[in-house]
């Protein structure tokens, strides 16, 4: 995919645009918000990286309350030091899609700009999702795999949806608190392994192949080939 | 001493003092010397001018040897009293009178005098009239006042007296003052000043008689209890800080020099790496949970409240941990007793504050173990607790685990963490109005946030 990163931290840009490269993407870099703003709206991206704060007259969210009022949809994932919960709401309200605190690591960088865009792609509003011979009925919330059918709690069945919305996607675990359970701030603990590990021990009875990987540095991935 | 005297405020009092009676004293005088100059004199001028008017009469009727006749009869008779009486030609010869020349004293204009002249061998004080009758001829009417000097001297002898014994006073009253007072705050200074540069633990003396430099000493005393208690606290911080960041970072720097040593290729270097950045990302875990300890405790993220249901939260909170619980052994329930009320509050701080509650009561209860989660409607206000039956927190130690970085001995070394948890926990419940309760569960600890409830005035200003 075609990213633009609007980023004036040196070491910050030439980490991202090395990994994104190395990712397979293509990406175009620009250090102050006027060319920020020019690039972004003369070029057609599938996705923004865009800091908050900026050189060159208009910030990150100048930059993106001024794109979609001209009705640009692209999605903005945004960078900033400001990591408390006002300024959180304050990025995603000027139009951004999504909010990560530096420092960050770059498997959250990456998981959540292949969310934003594959958020585009998918369809949001199925409820028949299959991955391999697991299968959820959204509506009547059932899940079986291979015939057998499986009880979940409620929460369990969140975290399954997400994990199969996102298939083939790595998932991090600030995700997984932000989206099943709508925590926005990470609790330092390791409760969402435990959380997986519970979903993984009834969807993977013994003999059966494991559907939910974990990444390393990074978080979890839902994938029927392994 | 005197340089120190005329220093020190004392010296300030002592001439306030000083003036403040000058004042008085001169308030109290000139009246006094007013009624005695518009009674006494005016009454005096006002007789002798009416014996002025008489002898110009006389002189009027019967001429300049009439009027000499009528004085000289006068002054034979002794009707003149002390009266001092002289007629003269317009040469100033004396014509008839009790003077025998005509005083050199004397203006030359007509008018009203008070002159020091000599009356017959006396030096004398003499209040007069000098007039000038038709013809040229001279009229002098005067009588001597000389006997009310005694009384004038007596006058501004007494004021000299009392001015004298006001600085006399005054004076002293700022020596005792000095002395007395002075010294007391002096001492208390010295104190002090020893205090700052040296040794923090020392107290300024109190007596148990009580007053007010006893209740300054008491005062001053508390403050430095407080900074002794702060200084201990940054101390202890930033032994902590130092203590819980370098694990990590010699950790780091060891994997680190490893990798450099035995230049590991492939899946080995990677892993390498990665636990690398998981060191790091402890060091970061820690500045975070320090930045957001600041925020809050600025008061920063109160214009984040919303209405909160306490028991909605507390009952996710131990959704979302009851996984951890039971993989250890430990059972986790939920009481609702709230009675639906609300709270004002950021439902996310007060997640983290029940995470970092559920955190400890995970970490610290055994195998076995029992954990309730309560969100209650208590006589003070709303309540979330959160009790274990862990080996709880003795009571001397209550007070200090609240402390930033402070751990228990018990988690020191055993158990990870960074021993900002309660430190967050009571910040976040203060932020809210809140406090932090730790109580003894019997066995085990409770540790319970009580908030006032929502009012429906608070809840119109949302």
């Amino acid at each position: 995919m075609k990213v633009l990163l609007v980023e004036d931290n040196e070491r910050v840009s030439r980490f991202v645009v090395k990994g994104l490269r190395e990712a397979g993407h293509t990406i175009d870099h620009v250090e102050n918000g006027r060319d920020g703003l020019f690039y972004a709206a003369s070029e057609t991206y599938d996705a923004i990286i865009m800091d908050r704060m900026l050189p060159g007259q208009i910030d990150g969210l100048g930059i993106i309350e001024t794109l979609r009022q001209q009705g640009n949809r692209t999605p903005i994932l945004v960078l900033s030091a400001l990591s408390s919960v006002d300024e959180r709401i304050k990025g995603l309200r000027a139009g951004g899609d999504d909010y990560l605190t530096k420092p960050f690591a770059f498997g959250e960088l990456l998981a959540r700009l292949d969310a934003l865009v594959r958020r585009l792609q998918v369809d949001a509003g199925a409820t028949q999702l299959s991955v391999g011979d697991l299968h959820m009925d959204v509506r009547s919330r059932k899940v079986s795999r291979g015939g057998r059918a499986i009880t979940l709690q409620p929460r369990e069945f969140q975290l399954l949806e997400y994990l199969m919305r996102h298939v083939g996607q790595v998932v991090t675990r600030t995700m997984l608190l932000e989206n099943v359970w709508d925590y926005h701030f990470d609790p330092q603990t390791n409760i969402v392994d435990v959380h997986i590990s519970n979903l993984r021990q009834k969807i993977e009875i013994q003999g059966e192949k494991p559907l939910v990987k974990t990444v390393r540095g990074a978080g979890y991935m839902m994938t029927a080939d392994s | 001493m005197l340089t120190r005297f005329t220093r020190s405020s004392a010296l300030a009092l002592a001439l306030g003092y000083v003036g403040l009676g000058v004042v008085a004293l001169a308030l109290f005088a000139l009246p006094l010397w007013y009624a005695w100059r518009v009674t006494v004199e005016e009454y005096r001028v006002e007789l002798i001018q009416e014996d002025v008017q008489r002898f110009s009469e006389v002189f009027a009727r019967r001429g300049a040897e009439g009027l000499s006749a009528f004085i000289d009869e006068r002054v034979n008779l002794q009707i003149a009293g002390d009266r001092l009486l002289l007629l003269a030609d317009p040469s100033l010869q004396p014509l008839a009178g009790n003077l025998e020349s005509w005083p050199k004293e004397v203006p030359a204009q007509p008018g009203i005098y008070t002159i020091d002249m000599v009356v017959v061998g006396h030096p004398s004080r003499v209040g007069l009239v000098r007039a000038t009758l038709p013809g040229g001829y001279n009229l002098l009417v005067g009588r001597d006042i000389t006997h009310f000097n005694p009384l004038e001297n007596r006058f501004w002898l007494g004021l000299g007296v009392s001015l004298t014994v006001l600085l006399g006073v005054g004076i002293a009253s700022g020596w005792l003052v000095r002395r007395v007072v002075l010294s007391e705050i002096d001492n208390i200074s010295h104190s002090v000043g020893a205090i700052v540069h040296g040794d923090l633990s020392h107290r300024l003396p109190v007596t148990p008689r009580g007053g007010e430099f006893n209740t300054l000493s008491t005062t001053i005393n508390r403050m430095f209890d407080q900074i002794e208690q702060l200084v201990h606290g940054v101390r202890n911080v930033s032994n902590s800080i130092a203590h819980d960041l370098r694990t990590p970072l010699a950790e780091l720097r060891s994997r680190l020099e490893e990798m450099v040593v035995t230049r590991p290729s492939g899946e080995e270097l990677n892993e390498g790496l990665a636990d690398a950045v998981e060191d790091v990302d402890r060091v970061i875990g820690i500045f975070n949970a320090l930045l957001r300890l600041a925020e809050i405790d600025a008061g920063a993220q109160r214009s984040g409240f919303v209405e909160v249901n306490p028991a909605e939260l507390a009952s996710r909170a131990a959704e979302f941990y009851r996984p951890a619980a039971e993989l250890k052994g430990i059972s986790l329930d939920f009481r609702d007793a709230a009675e639906g009320v609300r709270l004002a509050g950021d439902p996310l701080l007060l997640s983290q504050a029940v995470f970092n509650l559920l955190d400890n009561a995970v970490k610290f209860t055994p195998a076995g173990g029992h954990i309730r989660v309560e969100a209650a409607r208590g006589d003070s206000g709303i309540e979330i607790s959160v009790g274990d039956d862990g080996p709880g927190v003795p009571d001397e130690e209550k007070q200090r685990v609240v402390e930033r970085f402070y751990r228990g001995d018990l988690s020191r070394g055993s158990t990870p963490g960074v021993g900002l948890g309660l430190t967050l926990v009571s910040a976040i419940a203060s932020l809210h109005g809140g406090r932090l309760d730790l109580t003894d569960n019997h066995p085990g600890l409770i540790a319970r946030m009580v908030f006032d409830s929502l009012q429906p005035g608070v809840q119109a200003a949302l």
